[in-house]
């Protein structure tokens, strides 16, 4: 759906003259009008949020004695990278960053492959208690995660998991499932049977069709639900601290464990580690955005 | 009146059941050791002796900054003399609890742990626990460093570091307002406060915590105001104790001596620049208010002073602070305890441990030591806060931290108006009952 605003001249339009006549006495000021209103509303959201970055970004510039320096200051008085230099003699980051990379990418992958056949099976083929699994599925969704924590380290722990990448990505894969499979079928209903009937009709096997037809329409919406995965692996603090053990452990409770003590909080180099390290996934989503908003609103409108 | 179901609805309502009941059943088998003794601690005795063992050992302090070096350097060095090999677990002071006793019940940890004083009950109600009480025997340890070790008559912990939790001064905004001797009586100390506040320049007098989660600092007035807190099993809070010492809380509150929206971290932050006058905290804080502070002379300026009696002559009340070493029974118990023996008494060891760390020694020879009678912050702390330091009497029960929080809601209740203090008390006093 798009929208056109006329620029044509008052006397082509001959059905109803008055609104033409109407946006034509418009002054410049009163067309300006909107225009600022937008820029002001984008400023003012574009400050909420990126305030809290720049904060972040002025606690980490500054001399620990100047963190909550009384009044506070917009600007800080003195500048050091000396938090940023300390980054280099604390190995531990770069372990926790990459434990993060990995089981956040291997969460990504798994979820999308095994949410993307089961959103498949759910929107395009018609079985007996197909919309139960479907509830069913869901359901796991109205338990808080926290409840399973203990669930999940008992398992674990019989299977001898624990302290591994597999607890993480099991665990992280659980969790993303339910809402892959269910943003996946969404989009795969927008998909027409008739594509998929034209392509039997041509001798395409089941699994070509999904492969060489649905798959490849379906991207923007599998991107999606890897970016949802990602994120959830990424953010996740307390199941990372439970089960993935001091080798395996991810940023969220690596950073925590590093900078954040009994007494104190060394909160400029935990905010200088905290930028250094969002940097390669602030990249990376800003140039998958758009797969993610497309494929987020694919699913949302049939037809 | 019936209902008719269709066979999809039935199916559907089986999913949904059959998923609730799989996941609450699924919740129901947290990990368990031995999945039936969760009613006290173990009594089995490690052999000192013997071959040495590997064993594990949590702390907290290995994950930060200053502790980590000094902690590991005496790991090293206990390896080296004992032959073994000991592997650190660590986890956020947070979340250490909840962590470590994950742990200890599904039967991942062995060895020796760092602890909170305010722990030993909930970890000695797990059952794994050993009895250390034959080495702490002839160790010096201080009788009221072995008590704060203690979980009902047991010595389950080796007292490592223990203070209190007593009013820090900044000696310079006292000077300011005209206050040359630290106040001794609830009066002496509204005073003061009142004097502060005339320092104008929005000083806070008293930086006292008014967020829930640290409220459980009024326990502390409720005893110096009179209420035993629990007594033979009885919860006392909605006594006349505790209901006046909310009602003077809420009377500093009113006036502005006391500030709202802050607790521990806060009032560090206030207190080091300079914004607030006094404050509570265990001697441990020292050095985070002193490295967030712009003045480099600050640590100069602190001052702790005994926390102020309703009636002059009272012994003044203090909360003990401090951390043990425990040991959870399984592989390398036995030399787990040697090492917490050695970590906690040994006068050399923990003599260093006071110079590199400030934290005060538990036995009378290292509290003896040129180190520590030679450190004036220290000493004042001991004199005047740590000597008539008593526990909290909710840390016998495991499910304290509910019991606090129970408390602490209706304190702030009374705090933002929505309850009186004697409703509020009584309110608190039904709760904490409930959950003994």
């Amino acid at each position: 759906m798009s929208t056109v605003t006329s620029t044509r001249p008052a006397d082509s339009v001959t059905t109803d003259p008055a609104p033409a006549n109407r946006r034509r006495r418009r002054s410049p000021r009163a067309r300006r009008g909107p225009r600022v209103s937008a820029w002001v509303a984008v400023v003012v959201f574009g400050a909420f949020a990126l305030l809290p970055v720049y904060w972040l970004l002025a606690t980490s510039l500054s001399p620990q004695d100047q963190v909550f320096s009384y009044p506070p200051s917009i600007f800080p008085s003195d500048i050091t990278f000396e938090h940023y230099a300390d980054l280099a003699d604390n190995p531990d980051l770069f372990r926790y960053l990459v434990n993060s990379v990995v089981v956040s990418v291997v969460t990504a992958v798994l979820s999308v492959l095994v949410s993307a056949y089961m959103g498949y099976s759910f929107s395009k083929f018609r079985y007996r208690g197909r919309r139960s699994l479907m509830y069913l599925v869901l359901s796991s969704q109205m338990f808080p995660q926290a409840l399973l924590l203990v669930t999940l380290y008992a398992v674990f722990s019989a299977y001898g998991l624990l302290n591994s990448y597999a607890a993480l990505i099991l665990s992280f894969t659980t969790f993303t499932l339910p809402l892959c499979v269910w943003m996946l079928k969404g989009f795969f209903d927008t998909i027409p049977d008739e594509l998929i009937e034209s392509a039997r009709v041509d001798g395409a096997s089941r699994l070509r069709i999904i492969h060489s037809i649905v798959m490849p329409l379906s991207a923007p919406g599998l991107v999606a639900a890897g970016l949802f995965a990602f994120v959830r692996g990424w953010n996740d603090f307390i199941f990372a601290l439970t089960l993935a053990g001091p080798d395996k452990q991810t940023l969220p409770p690596g950073l925590v464990n590093t900078y954040v003590g009994e007494a104190q909080t060394a909160w400029p180099q935990l905010m200088a580690a905290s930028l250094v390290v969002s940097l390669p996934v602030v990249i990376g989503f800003i140039v998958l955005q758009r797969y993610l908003v497309g494929g987020l609103t694919a699913g949302a409108v049939k037809g | 009146m019936s209902t008719t179901y269709s066979r999809r609805r039935l199916l559907q309502l089986m999913g949904l059941g059959a998923g609730a009941v799989g996941f609450g059943g699924l919740a129901a088998c947290a990990p368990s050791a031995d999945g039936n003794d969760t009613s006290g601690g173990s009594s089995s005795t490690p052999t000192s002796g013997g071959a040495a063992q590997d064993f594990g050992f949590a702390s907290w302090s290995l994950s930060e900054e200053a502790p980590k070096p000094v902690i590991e350097g005496l790991i090293s060095s206990f390896e080296g003399d004992a032959g073994i090999s000991i592997s650190p677990v660590t986890y956020p002071y947070n979340e250490y609890l909840n962590q470590l006793t994950l742990q200890v019940r599904g039967g991942q940890f062995s060895g020796a742990a760092q602890v909170d004083v305010a722990w030993l009950g909930a970890l000695a109600a797990l059952g794994k626990l050993t009895d250390l009480g034959s080495f702490a025997d002839g160790r010096g340890y201080t009788d009221a460093a072995l008590q704060a070790g203690q979980y009902d008559g047991t010595q389950f912990g080796l007292p490592w570091t223990i203070g209190a939790i007593g009013l820090v001064t900044n000696t310079e905004l006292m000077q300011q307002a005209g206050i040359t001797a630290a106040p001794t009586t609830i009066e002496d100390f509204e005073a003061t406060l009142r004097a502060l506040k005339g320092l104008g320049d929005n000083i806070i007098p008293y930086a006292a915590s008014t967020k829930v989660a640290q409220l459980k600092d009024i326990l502390i007035w409720m005893q110096t105001f009179g209420s035993p807190l629990v007594e033979d099993g009885t919860v006392t809070i909605g006594d006349e104790a505790s209901i006046e010492a909310v009602a003077w809380y809420k009377k500093l509150y009113d006036e502005g001596l006391i500030a709202p929206d802050v607790d521990r971290f806060d009032a560090r932050a206030l207190f080091s620049q300079g914004r607030a006058a006094i404050y509570d905290d265990a001697i441990v804080g020292k050095s985070a208010v002193v490295g967030e502070s712009p003045d480099p002379d600050f640590a100069s300026k602190l001052d702790p002073i005994s926390r102020p009696v309703v009636q002059s002559g009272d012994d003044p009340r203090a909360l003990f602070w401090g951390h043990a070493i425990v040991v959870v029974d399984g592989d390398g118990s036995g030399t787990a305890a040697e090492f917490a023996q050695w970590l906690t008494s040994d006068e050399a060891t923990t003599v260093g441990f006071f110079e590199d760390l400030g934290l005060p020694p538990t036995t009378q020879a290292a509290l003896d030591s040129g180190a520590v009678t030679g450190d004036a912050f220290t000493a004042a702390f001991s004199e005047r806060v740590t000597a008539t330091a008593t526990v909290n009497p909710f840390w016998q029960y495991p499910q304290y931290a509910q019991m606090e929080s129970a408390v602490a809601e209706q304190v702030q209740a009374v705090l933002v108006g929505s309850s009186s203090p004697a409703d509020a008390m009584a309110a608190a006093g039904e709760a904490v009952q409930a959950l003994i």
